[in-house]
């Protein structure tokens, strides 16, 4: 790390701490919302492009099939949820 | 003596460093979502572009290698813009706080 870039962070103030706690707690959902977009991007890609890429934009299937992608996604992990806790409840 | 280093006699103020913390923390994370983004373009594209590899890449491979990338951006867009929608609609659902997430529509 170059010394400009150094930081001193007992010179942090509380009223900075704690904002800068709320940023790097905002930060960390961000990072792990784009970290699932670069997983599920990988799946529907595999599965909505299939033939041979002849083009640079998404022809109207695909656009549709990446969109469906995604939500059937969140459906099956909220229907996963939902089954393992009836399996709970026996 | 500060904790990561810096020497003690910089005129730094609270607010300086907090800006420098938000800084360098914004970029840490723009650099690992651009390398996470170029290793999925890498896979998925080498393997619709070059599916037998030759000794050198034909023309046909470059060409489809860059509209593959134009294609795999434009389909993250949609995939990122999709799936923060319906977090936002479940977390609503489950009457949390979307605010955050949908404000994020835009900033990804």
């Amino acid at each position: 790390m170059d010394p400009q870039t150094q930081l001193e962070l007992s010179k942090l103030n509380d009223a900075d701490k704690k904002e800068l706690n709320q940023i790097l707690a905002n930060e960390a959902q961000k990072s792990n919302i784009q970290q699932m977009v670069h997983q599920l991007n990988d799946v529907c890609w595999k599965k909505c492009v299939t033939g041979r890429i002849t083009s640079k934009t998404l022809d109207r299937n695909e656009e549709a099939c990446a969109a469906n992608c995604v939500d059937r996604w969140m459906d099956t992990q909220m229907g996963i949820l939902k089954h393992l806790e009836n399996m709970r409840g026996h | 003596m500060s904790f990561l280093g810096g020497s003690s006699s910089s005129s730094a103020s609270s607010g300086d460093v907090k800006t420098a913390v938000v800084q360098q923390l914004q970029q840490e994370a723009a650099m690992t979502n651009a390398r996470a983004l170029i290793q999925k373009i890498n896979e998925n594209c080498f393997t619709a572009c070059v599916p037998t590899p030759g000794t050198s890449m034909s023309s046909q491979e470059n060409t489809c290698l860059s509209s593959c990338m134009e294609k795999y951006i434009a389909m993250w867009n949609i995939t990122s813009r999709t799936y923060i929608n319906r977090i936002g609609v479940e977390s609503k659902r489950m009457g949390g706080d979307a605010s955050l997430v949908a404000s994020m529509g835009s900033g990804l």
